[in-house]
């Protein structure tokens, strides 16, 4: 048992402190916001020629592959920050699968250029009322030189400026993996607002052909393939919750220590100060279950149930913090003039992403009706 | 980071378990069904007592001049998790808290007598700090200690002073000096003798387990048996607190419990058709506890861990104490809720599920928020040592 971080981790955590820090003034940030489709362009260069957009591509292929683990750390930087750049679509989903099941073509072609900055490759894994893309209900039919592909998938980020976006399938029993361009013949991109203000796309695909050099993986590989992305998107967004709650419980601690009311500090009051203290205990308690997830699925380790359960924590303290935020603020919480309402969006904006704490309760408790059951013969 | 215990770790997890069941011995277990040895001092409790003492396994983290064994603090949360969920009543705060404090601050000739008595298994000590009117504020007791040549005498009364029935000593923090400055600095910590002439002990009975009221009557305390410096009491208080938080909330039993009632789920026939585990507002509470339950067992090994590494943190070793015991709580109930009206059939009646350990633990449970230091001191710990936030008043 070891919770120590490595001094190349910490180097790179500081590195994308330094510069997430650059580029993230309210004023900086208000610019981006005026944007359609959110995107930090000058700050995503100045990640890649710092390597931090390969913290987890392979050096063969252009990064300085540090690790699964590294790019959480990165993540819980951006939420720490609230930098419009995305991390999660296109390092963690794309890339991450990319990486670990695509062709050696396919590393060649895309990895490199996704660690250099030029091209970005996202990922859209959900669909309506279905978060699991191991189970699609796009469809995929086999043709000469590839698949055609039909299907929706909801809330893409970047789906107009990517270069492709990864997407599942299913052909009959089997499953698809493929990279869909998304200005190829039967794409539509249509707008659709999300509650952290940016503009993201609704994917409708209508017998898009996917040519075979675009496909990543079919069959059982294709199944691990989204199991994994599932299990490393959840954990990604554990760990830019873990930035993002950490760092609203600190803007709240130090606004209730200045703020006066009936003469002395809101935070001398045991009733603010002790709900502050429990924002404090869940980001601890929500550190944890992500550090294990993470460090599972950067040993390559089954990390099923440590996921799962690393999403609920991370459903319920997005939710807790945030309000809890809120409601110590008073009305400067709710002010757009004051930082903190980008917090309180891109918390729920992450707890509803991937599957909610409910939904995911849910599937915990069938497994372990299963494990039960099965042990009772 | 990999947060796993190493092959080495599960060794010493299974030794520990293992022997644990040869301490558990059905005579013990017949003993235990008395209220007032549910928590030791029986005849086999002292028994098994002084095998584990004799078998080496008391006093693993001391240090190898008082025979210890200097276990890193993760290895002595493995013993102490193993021990806990075998139900042995091994008195931690004896051995954990109260010893090494007597070894580093104790007379010569009462060190020998104390810490020897102790690692052998031969010797507990009970804690005397609160009072009727001190308990949060434990720096506000009242029971005097007056020096009188080389003797002190001692007047007061200690509450919920807990094995005191059958201790050896009591670990007793009187006041000294009732003009300091500030009340805790007037306190000195000694070492009572429970058959010296003076003490008294009345039994308390609780909503769970037996404890005390111990009565101080002009008892004359040669001063070999005062521990520090006088007035310097109170930091041999405050010094092993998270030690003894440590060893306050472990995740080994509770997940035996959890484990216990996922097999009683899935065995037991729902009215319905199919077996409880399958109602899905079944899973839902096992989902849950199962969730909260892994994060007692990370903030555990993260402590222990930390504790081999420097000093801990104040502000995390709160955080342990108030999620552990509030999840604890609600753990009891969501457990006890899938039982239902079952769940509240009494150990050793018929029909109690997992011989009502459960019913057992919730009254036991009651006492986790506010024992070992009320979690709203330690919220205010948190928000000032965590936060930098101002003293609330």
């Amino acid at each position: 048992m070891d919770f120590t971080i490595s001094e190349e981790l910490k180097s790179a955590q500081q590195l994308a402190q330094q510069i997430l820090g650059d580029f993230t003034s309210v004023d900086q940030l208000k610019v981006i916001e005026k944007q359609a489709e959110r995107m930090d362009t000058a700050l995503w260069r100045a990640l890649a020629e710092a390597g931090l957009l390969g913290l987890d591509i392979p050096e063969g292929n252009g990064g300085i592959g540090l690790g699964f683990y590294s790019l959480t750390m990165l993540c819980e930087e951006v939420g720490r920050t609230v930098a419009s750049v995305p991390v999660i679509p296109v390092l963690v989903s794309a890339a991450g699968t990319l990486r670990r099941f695509g062709s050696d073509a396919q590393k060649d072609h895309w990895l490199s250029a996704i660690a250099s900055g030029a091209t970005l490759v996202t990922a859209a894994l959900e669909e309506y009322n279905n978060d699991d893309p191991s189970m699609p209900g796009s469809s995929a039919q086999k043709m000469d030189g590839g698949y055609s592909i039909s299907g929706t998938k909801i809330c893409v980020s970047q789906a107009q400026s990517a270069a492709r976006i990864l997407v599942s399938a299913r052909a009959g029993d089997d499953l698809v993996v493929a990279l869909v361009d998304p200005r190829a013949a039967g794409v539509t991109l249509n707008a659709q607002l999300v509650t952290t203000g940016e503009t993201r796309h609704e994917l409708v695909m209508n017998k898009v052909q996917v040519p075979t050099a675009d496909i990543i993986v079919t069959g059982r590989e294709a199944t691990e393939a989204m199991e994994w992305a599932l299990q490393a998107t959840r954990t990604a967004l554990s760990a830019m919750a873990v930035g993002v709650c950490d760092k609203m419980m600190r803007i709240t601690g130090s606004y209730t220590s200045e703020r006066e009311q009936f003469g002395r500090a809101l935070a001398t009051f045991q009733a603010v100060s002790h709900r502050v203290a429990d924002c404090y205990k869940d980001v601890e308690c929500l550190r944890l279950v992500t550090q294990q997830a993470a460090s599972l699925l950067d040993q390559g380790r089954p990390a099923d149930e440590a996921v799962l359960m690393a999403k609920i924590w991370c459903g319920d303290v997005t939710h807790r913090v945030s309000q809890a935020s809120q409601h110590c603020h008073g009305g400067t919480g709710v002010d757009r003039d004051y930082v903190l309402f980008r917090y309180c969006e891109l918390a729920r904006q992450i707890e509803l992403t991937a599957g909610s704490s409910a939904r995911l309760m849910g599937e915990l408790g069938q497994d372990i009706c299963a494990e039960y059951l099965a042990k009772a013969g | 980071m990999n947060i796993e215990l190493t092959t080495q770790q599960k060794a010493l997890q299974m030794e520990v378990r293992e022997y644990m069941k040869t301490v558990m011995t059905p005579e013990l277990l017949e003993e235990m069904k008395i209220d007032d040895l549910k928590e030791g001092g029986g005849p086999e409790f002292r028994k098994q007592y002084a095998r584990m003492g004799a078998d080496g396994w008391i006093g693993l983290s001391w240090s190898k001049e008082l025979g210890g064994r200097e276990m890193s603090h993760v290895e002595q949360y493995i013993f102490t998790d193993e021990v806990v969920r075998s139900g042995f009543a091994y008195p931690f705060l004896t051995t954990e808290a109260v010893t090494p404090v007597i070894a580093a601050n104790a007379n010569a000739e009462v060190r020998e007598e104390v810490v020897g008595g102790v690692k052998q298994g031969k010797v507990t000590i009970a804690i005397g700090y609160s009072e009727p009117n001190a308990g949060t504020d434990l720096a506000s007791l009242t029971t005097r200690a007056e020096r009188d040549g080389d003797h002190w005498i001692i007047n007061g009364q200690k509450m919920w002073t807990s094995l005191g029935n059958f201790a050896d000593y009591v670990w007793l923090a009187a006041r000294t000096d009732p003009d300091a400055s500030k009340k805790h600095k007037g306190l000195t910590m000694f070492l009572v003798p429970t058959n010296i002439k003076g003490f008294s002990c009345n039994p308390v009975h609780t909503l769970g387990v037996r404890t005390n009221a111990t009565f101080y009557s002009d008892i004359r305390l040669p001063d070999k048996y005062r521990v520090g410096e006088v007035n310097a009491g109170w930091k041999l208080i405050t010094g092993q607190l998270n030690i003894e938080r440590l060893s306050l909330f472990t995740h080994g039993q509770v997940d035996s419990l959890y484990q216990g009632v996922c097999e009683w789920a899935a065995e037991t026939p729902a009215p319905g058709g199919g077996k409880i585990i399958e109602l899905p507002w079944v899973q839902h509470n096992l989902a849950k506890v199962k969730t909260g339950l892994e994060v007692v067992k990370l903030i555990c090994w993260k402590q222990a861990w930390t504790m081999d590494q420097g000093p801990l943190n104040m502000a995390d070793a709160s955080v342990a104490k108030v999620y552990s015991s509030e999840f604890f709580v609600e753990l009891y109930r969501m457990l006890l809720e899938v039982m239902g009206q079952a769940g509240t059939i009494a150990t050793h009646s018929p029909g109690a599920v997992l011989k009502g350990k459960l019913e057992f633990r919730w009254r036991v449970g009651a006492v986790l928020t506010f024992g070992g230091g009320a979690n709203e001191v330690q919220r205010d710990i948190i928000a000032m040592a965590g936060l930098w936030m101002p003293r609330t008043r």
